[in-house]
């Protein structure tokens, strides 16, 4: 202790002498700069702001929330095995389900309960829930559906298990499961106390199988006002053709499951969900040319811009480059979107999020995307796009090793409804599984 | 500081637990039940010194096939009781550990114990380098049993041994890993499960009448979990962990888990601290 306050005292003093030394100005900015150090402690908690944890999704309506709604900056994705073997098990579960995400994503104080028996919550946000732009979305898997006799006829027309593509390299320990949860909010410590919260309440349910976090680098806003695309790990861009998801015909087109789709009456405001891991090789991508990074994409690095653009908004014009002088035919954005009227049916809404894990047993970052893609068609969306991609020259970079097909349940209408209520309801009227 | 923890420690002892702070007639009502485990653990830990001789008998002996059939049965009597012999962790470490508890794993010349036993048995189909652990375990098992006879029962201890053993199962066991060699944790899992049951059972009666819910919900996990693992009785016990299936690991997981969050609320039940 006396050792330190002597330290900081000689170094008072020179910072004074150099102050001296270099004039006014100087002085003045190191003495506000002395001052902010004293007053603050090591021991100080970063600070939140009211307005960002008091930020709330609403959690009733026609679709889940965390689908459309603007990515808040961590996210996380789980995926767990359901105990459920009758349907009244399966809605005791949906309900309890339900119950957890109106409270975490709404707020909310948990109960004091007699300090002899464990508390209800786990107390990592203190003794206040404050929403803190959480969502949590619910889907379910192709397992989910097969392995249950009274849900099997019922399992959406596309939902299928996810096979693998050409550069994959599945972990099956990466790899599917009954139901996933999509957490998604300002702090990786709100997904963490949620996730904890669920598995506390519902140890009987479910059983997590893998969980992948994830987070969206903030990005300063242009003097323009606009706001450019986060980047992902490789240092692009990501999302920058993107469709508008506050577009509502646009989402009902390409995102929600809708009447005459040919689905399950129950799936109708659902929505088809594909999660991937996918390691990126970053070191070997650094030590890549950046024109070749640039090929690769079919975009500027640092502006996003398309090869024949300036700006990221900018859109390619393939027409005029049918040979891909400019824009490479097998780059990754020309060849996942083609902008061709037959090409649009493919779209997809995408909501990754960027991933760092650790260090692999190459002595590698274990970092990648955290790919989370919506469409209402799985094989017209997703599953055509990456076929596309298969054999893009970026898989040099990049090695899809885990994910799922899952899915998303329509939103739950109005408080007594729940998550789910409709799929419940049809596989309990079914006479076969009556007993 | 460890001088404090011995004072604190004999303190208790000293007082036995009446003198802790919960209400009268909650200790009374404990009385039964903890003479009851009391007995029970004595039991265990009597057959435990018993199949321990014949196991550690046939390992010096060099017969591999006799000593492999008396690994798991022996084993269950510790698991059983594991609540209470944990309580010396000195001879849980030489006794239960994993290879995992060290950093040089196999290699460690201080990984002993059932595994290490188990290690030579399964793994190097040798007694070769056990013969000493063997020696090693049947003294340290002699030295449990007389520890835990001259031991007061800490009630919390006690019931809270119900919830410990499913966190242990939860935590520690579920994969497969603690019989990694000879796979014969569905025996483990069985002891750990009726030693769970038994503190249960045994203070059931003190609060079926003011939870009535929560005592249907615990019988029904637990009888849940006795009839996934009854699928996989053998003539001389269970089979092998990798019979297991994937659907009944994942309810065995579930059910674990369930009853480790509704046992862990029994001592709260009991006005126990």
């Amino acid at each position: 202790m006396a050792h330190d306050q002597t330290s900081t005292t000689d170094r008072r003093k020179i910072l004074l002498g150099l102050g001296v030394a270099a004039g006014g100005a100087l002085t003045s900015g190191l003495a506000v700069q002395e001052a902010g150090a004293n007053d603050k402690q090591v021991t100080d908690a970063p600070e939140s702001h009211r307005t960002d944890v008091e930020q709330s999704v609403p959690f009733y309506g026609l679709h889940q929330a965390g689908v459309v709604t603007p990515r808040p900056a961590n996210g996380m994705l789980v995926s767990l095995d359901v105990i459920a073997d009758t349907p009244v098990d399966f809605e005791k579960m949906m309900r309890k389900l339900t119950e957890r995400i109106v409270f975490l994503t709404q707020g909310g104080t948990p109960p004091e309960l007699d300090p002899k028996l464990p508390p209800a919550d786990s107390g990592i946000l203190g003794p206040i829930i404050q929403p803190d732009n959480l969502t949590i979305t619910v889907g379910l898997g192709n397992a989910m559906f097969e392995t249950r006799p009274w849900l099997k006829r019922l399992k959406p027309r596309h939902l299928q298990q996810m096979t693998q593509f050409k550069n994959d390299a599945l972990d099956a320990e990466l790899c599917h499961g009954d139901l996933s949860l999509q957490f998604c909010s300002n702090t990786a410590d709100t997904n963490i106390h949620a996730l904890r919260d669920i598995l506390k309440n519902m140890p009987e349910y479910l059983v997590p199988r893998w969980k992948q976090e994830g987070s969206v680098p903030t990005v300063l806003p242009e003097a323009d006002g606009t706001v450019p695309s986060a980047r992902n790990f490789l240092g692009f861009r990501d999302g920058s053709a993107n469709p508008k998801s506050n577009d509502k015909p646009m989402m009902d087109e390409i995102v929600w499951v809708a009447e005459g789709h040919d689905e399950p009456e129950w799936a109708v405001g659902g929505t088809y969900q594909a999660v991937r891991i996918i390691r990126n090789f970053v070191e070997r991508w650094d030590r890549t040319p950046l024109g070749e990074q640039q090929r690769i994409f079919g975009r500027k690095k640092m502006s996003g811009a398309p090869m024949d653009g300036v700006k990221e908004t900018d859109i390619p014009n393939y027409a005029n480059d049918p040979d891909g002088k400019i824009t490479r035919l097998d780059s990754h954005i020309r060849l996942a979107n083609p902008r061709t009227a037959e090409s649009r049916k493919n779209l997809i809404l995408r909501r990754p999020f960027n991933y760092s894990n650790g260090i692999t047993k190459n002595g590698q970052f274990d970092q990648g995307l955290l790919f989370i893609a919506y469409q209402s068609d799985l094989e017209r969306g997703f599953i055509t796009v990456q076929s596309r991609l298969d054999g893009e020259p970026l898989e040099e970079y990049i090695k899809p090793i885990g994910g799922g097909y899952f899915f998303v349940l329509p939103g739950a209408r109005e408080a007594g409804d729940y998550l789910g209520r409709k799929l419940a309801e049809a596989a309990t009227a079914d006479p076969s599984t009556r007993s | 500081m460890k001088r404090h923890f011995v004072a604190a420690t004999a303190l208790a002892v000293a007082f036995g637990y009446a003198g802790v702070a919960y209400a009268e007639d909650e200790d009374s009502k404990l009385v039964e039940p903890l003479a009851a485990y009391k007995s029970f653990v004595a039991d265990h830990t009597e057959k435990l010194l018993e199949n321990t001789t014949k196991f550690t008998e046939a390992v010096k002996a060099g017969d591999i096939a006799k000593a492999k059939e008396l690994y798991a049965p022996t084993r269950m009597d510790y698991e059983t009781i594991e609540p209470i012999a944990e309580l010396f962790s000195d001879l849980d470490h030489t006794i239960d550990a994993r290879a995992d508890d060290f950093e040089a794993k196999e290699k460690d010349p201080k990984f002993s114990g059932f595994h290490r036993i188990e290690y030579g048995l399964w793994d190097q189909k040798s007694t070769k380098d056990v013969v000493p652990y063997a020696d090693q375990l049947l003294a340290d098992v002699k030295d449990l049993n007389h520890r835990i006879e001259n031991l007061t029962f800490p009630p919390e201890t006690v019931v809270g041994g119900a919830a410990a053993l499913m966190e242990e199962v939860a935590a520690t066991k579920i994969s497969g890993e603690e019989d990694r060699y000879s796979h014969t944790d569905l025996w483990d899992f069985k002891a750990n499960f009726d030693g769970s049951k038994k503190i249960y059972d045994l203070v059931r009666p003190l609060i079926e009448k003011d939870h009535a819910d929560f005592v249907k919900k615990v019988d029904g996990d637990f009888k849940v979990v006795d009839d996934t693992l009854a699928k996989y009785k053998t003539a001389n016990g269970y089979e092998l962990y990798d019979k297991l299936s994937d659907e009944d690991r994942k309810v065995l997981s579930a059910k674990v888990n369930a009853l480790a969050a509704e046992l862990s609320t029994l001592r709260g039940k009991l006005g126990l601290n």
